[in-house]
């Protein structure tokens, strides 16, 4: 086939995964919510909701009478759940790493945007703080994707040059994790600020009873808190799938292994979150950076050099 | 080879004649004019070469040379007489050691090194000449209308010195075509020197004591520059033997340590030019000029020549390491320490200059990898670049003049009071940062060029580089979207010269956007190939397939979404009763009034310039220091 003929065919496939992905990554990810809500629950010693409380929250969210305080917020919202979907699906169909990481990032930026244009003091300076964790995790981010390429440039079987697309691990001879180890324990570390978990909720958490009130999502409500709430569970599934993707390799069998890696470190992450203060953003900057520099530098200097 | 001709020397002609003919009304017919003609023949010129290797006109006459020659007295000779109006030595001092250097190597050598092919096309020049031709030209329109407002604003009585500032702005087009049209590097150094002499002139503009200083230290720098340019012109002269630039890259890539100290002269050229660490000062500097100034120096014209250069002699960095290694520390460096300081700045045109020099530090840095694909990187950034820089400059210059402020923090609400300005600002800071934005996609390029290469500290550079340019512009465009109230618009009164402008910017970077996979096709593939002999293996066609839609997206929410919602609209929560809005003020709890007032971080004490940029200056000048050193070595050693 020409190369005319790959790029449609590249094209035509992310299309399809978005919407698969667009189907699929709510109801996972609404899943995934109850859990953790039942998980948190069972851990503070009480009973917790019901599985499907997410989903009962949301529906309701959505019945509600339509309240904003301008008339612009929604269309951010609404953007930043396209691009997280787009990126789901970037991701889900095999596309490329580094394309996805670009468009979550876009995704954040609207989110940012939107908690900006409401103007509240409060939200604002949770915009101000989410702006300052994308910072942080970001260098992580990237070096990820890159720790990526280099480990299928090690693990392809027909050697040589890397590739960022996801869909080349069911071409390797072992999973990356077996050269990448440091790298998965440093976006380990950043998955927790990512996901807005304890000790590292800033711009927003789920209780209103702090200092921020409700930091970014103060303003949302009724149908667009729903929205939101959207976004986080796909933005949730999107990560795990990038935890799963240290673990699979050789052939569509191993996924098993991936998904299982990624309830692990979810089930961590709620460990962490409700077993750790927050800290303040001077920690979070350097310790990510930190991290970023020795888990990533220290790995892609390994993999370039030895 | 008429068309190179005719676009050299129109722009100058458009220059003389607008300095003679002082009436505004005759002014505008003719700055329009020109500026259209300049642009279709720009336009015309690419259509005619699209997609082309190397084309090499036969062009050499002793009149041409001369002229050049007389050219660069003249610079000499205006800025000597200003650095004695105005007692500074330095600058004295080093235009006359350039003007030795020049007619040492002028009656000296010149005669022996006839270039035979003066002129050249390639597919780099056919950009930079549409970004010199529709941006530079599209930049002049926009100042009829912000210099008459600039000057409105001046004190009673204030001389009227805008038919020099346009004369300039034109002269400067011309010594941009001259640098990217000559084979013959005498030529090209003349254009050179020429637009150090037009930025120092529109630098002091003012003539402000504030203007003026800054004027000199640009002078002083690209000075410097000069005469790294002039000795590798003497270098050419006595151990290459040619002075046609394709000639001595050739040559540069057949035998590396021939040419091994006359590129790292170049390269530290290039590098003054395109204000790289330690001379990023000359660039923030700059600001004290009127704003389209600013757009043009950063967008289209004079640091362009620099990465220019240095992107031209790419393929000469492949084979030598020492001015490789300089070239890409330098602009890694100073990509990385820049993205810090402007997170410290509240000025807005400080933020945009310190995100222009790191941004040429990234198409520094990628011209010192020298590989097919970080060339590709490098172009693109360049493209980009210009045009998301342009548009941005031109929007804080109207909201400047229409809010009487370039600081951030006054930039609140714009989106109410300036909504259609405040769409573009934010189109134009998108345009500079995020996916799928061809900025982005750039970077992404650059990215892969580095992990071709193993560069790692080159990725970790620009993975924390990166990091801190979503910091800087998120929090931008966050002060910008804030709505509340119904202030007043105060965008009416914006002359329609400059809307003019800033809508084809705008229309400019879309269109840019979405085409990039054709622009990449027709443009910096035909280029990439006719140096290297091959493509680069670079980001696949699907993918920027994606990135056009993802456009398309972004632009329909920015321009249509953002409408008013049927909702019912309330106040924001302020922890007691509202009691205004639009000021968001609130009753406490001693029933008086009380404002909740936010500003953006600048954490100055972790990214402040004086803790960043020491540590860049101390290690870019020890860098080039060694590098000079070693090549010196090398030479000594051959």
């Amino acid at each position: 086939m020409d190369i005319q003929g790959f790029a449609i065919q590249g094209f035509v496939a992310v299309v399809i995964g978005i919407i698969a992905f667009a189907v699929l990554a709510p109801v996972v990810g609404c899943l995934l919510a109850g859990v953790d809500r039942v998980l948190s629950a069972r851990m503070q010693g009480r009973v917790g909701p019901p599985l499907l409380q997410p989903y009962y929250d949301v529906r309701k969210l959505f019945e509600k009478e339509g309240v904003t305080v301008n008339g612009v917020q929604d269309a951010y919202v609404i953007c930043a759940l396209i691009f997280a979907i787009i990126a789901g699906g970037i991701f889900f169909s095999g596309g490329n790493l580094l394309m996805c990481v670009f468009v979550i990032t876009l995704s954040s930026l609207f989110f940012i945007i939107a908690a900006y244009s409401s103007r509240s003091p409060y939200a604002e300076l949770g915009a101000a703080r989410e702006t300052l964790q994308v910072m942080s995790y970001e260098p992580m981010v990237l070096l990820f994707s890159v720790a990526f390429y280099m480990a299928t440039a090690a693990l392809l079987p027909f050697g040589g040059w890397g590739t960022f697309d996801v869909s080349a691990v069911f071409a390797l001879d072992a999973p990356v994790i077996v050269c990448i180890w440091p790298v998965f324990l440093g976006l380990m570390f950043i998955l927790t600020i990512k996901l807005r978990k304890s000790p590292f909720d800033l711009s927003m958490s789920h209780h209103a009873h702090q200092e921020i009130v409700r930091g970014m999502t103060t303003e949302m409500s009724g149908s667009t808190l729903g929205l939101v709430e959207i976004l986080h569970w796909c933005e949730n599934v999107l990560f795990l799938g990038w935890i799963g993707l240290f673990f699979v390799w050789g052939g569509p069998v191993t996924l098993i292994v991936g998904v299982v890696a990624a309830l692990a470190a979810y089930f961590l992450e709620i460990l962490i979150d409700n077993n750790f203060a927050r800290v303040k953003w001077q920690f979070m900057l350097k310790s990510a950076w930190a991290v970023a520099l020795v888990a990533g530098g220290i790995n892609l200097a390994v993999l370039a050099f030895l | 080879m008429e068309m190179l001709l005719f676009l050299m020397a129109f722009p100058a002609l458009i220059a003389v004649l607008v300095y003679v003919i002082r009436n505004d009304a005759a002014r505008n017919v003719l700055v329009v004019a020109g500026a259209a003609v300049t642009a279709a023949a720009s336009i015309a010129l690419a259509c005619m070469h699209l997609g082309t290797g190397l084309v090499l006109f036969e062009c050499s006459s002793a009149v041409a040379d001369a002229a050049c020659t007389v050219v660069s007295c003249i610079c000499v000779i205006v800025i000597v007489a200003f650095a004695v109006r105005h007692a500074n030595a330095l600058a004295g001092v080093l235009a006359l050691v350039q003007i030795v250097v020049v007619l040492y190597v002028e009656f000296a050598f010149a005669h022996d090194m006839e270039v035979s092919h003066g002129l050249y096309v390639d597919s780099l020049t056919i950009m930079m000449v549409l970004i010199i031709g529709i941006i530079g030209s599209g930049i002049c329109v926009y100042a009829l209308g912000y210099m008459k407002d600039f000057q409105a604003h001046e004190p009673e009585g204030a001389k009227d010195r805008r038919p020099l500032f346009f004369a300039l702005m034109f002269i400067f087009l011309s010594a941009m075509y001259v640098i990217v049209f000559s084979n013959n590097m005498a030529w090209m150094f003349t254009g050179w020197e020429v637009t150090t002499l037009c930025s120092f002139l529109l630098i002091g503009y003012t003539r402000t004591e504030e203007a003026i200083r800054n004027a000199f230290r640009q002078i002083v720098m690209n000075l410097a520059g000069g005469i790294g340019f002039i000795l590798a012109l003497l270098l050419c002269a006595t151990q290459v033997g040619t002075f046609s630039l394709h000639e001595f890259i050739e040559i540069g890539i057949a035998n590396p340590a021939l040419v091994l100290l006359a590129v790292v002269c170049l390269a530290f050229a290039g590098i003054t030019k395109a204000a790289q660490m330690p001379f990023q000062t000359w660039l923030l500097g700059a600001m004290v000029a009127p704003t389209p100034t600013s757009a043009l120096l950063h967008s289209s014209t004079m640091v362009k020549a620099g990465v220019f250069l240095l992107v031209k002699l790419a393929p000469c960095f492949l084979v030598s390491p020492v001015p490789s290694v300089m070239v890409m520390l330098v602009g890694s460096i100073t990509f990385l320490l820049c993205s810090f300081m402007a997170i410290s700045q509240t000025n807005a045109k400080r933020v945009l200059a310190y995100s222009t020099i790191a941004n040429l530090g990234l198409i520094t840095a990628c011209a010192g990898v020298g590989t097919p694909e970080a060339v590709w990187a490098a172009t693109f950034l360049i493209l980009f670049h210009a045009i998301a820089k342009s548009l941005l400059f031109l929007c804080v210059g109207t909201a400047e003049h229409h809010i009487g402020s370039r600081d951030i923090e006054d930039m609140d609400l714009l989106f109410e009071r300036m909504p259609r300005l405040a769409r573009f600002m934010m189109l134009g800071i998108m345009g500079m940062f995020i996916a799928p934005f061809g900025m982005l996609v750039a970077k992404w390029a650059t990215l892969v060029s580095f992990v071709q290469m193993d560069q790692v500290a080159l990725i970790i550079i620009l993975a924390f580089g990166s990091a801190a340019t979503f910091m800087f512009w998120a929090k931008w465009m966050g002060k910008l979207a804030g709505i509340a109230g119904d202030p007043e618009n105060v965008e009416r009164d914006v002359t329609s010269s400059e809307w003019a402008s800033i809508l084809l910017m705008a229309i400019l970077l879309v269109a840019a956007c979405v085409l990039l996979p054709v622009i990449s096709a027709t443009m910096v593939e035909p280029y990439v190939i006719s140096v290297f002999g091959m493509a680069g293996q670079d980001i696949a066609a699907d993918n920027l397939w994606i990135g056009s839609v993802c456009v398309c997206v972004v632009v329909i929410a920015l321009f249509c979404g953002l409408g008013r919602s049927k909702k019912r609209t309330v106040g924001v929560y302020l922890s007691g009763v509202s009691r205004d809005d639009a000021t968001r003020a609130f009753q406490n709890s001693l029933s008086d009034e009380s404002l909740a007032t936010a500003r953006n971080w600048y954490m100055e004490d972790v990214f402040g310039e004086k803790r960043m940029a020491p540590v860049g200056v101390v290690f870019n000048s020890v860098l080039m220091a060694a590098a000079a050193l070693l090549a010196l070595c090398g030479v000594a050693l051959v």
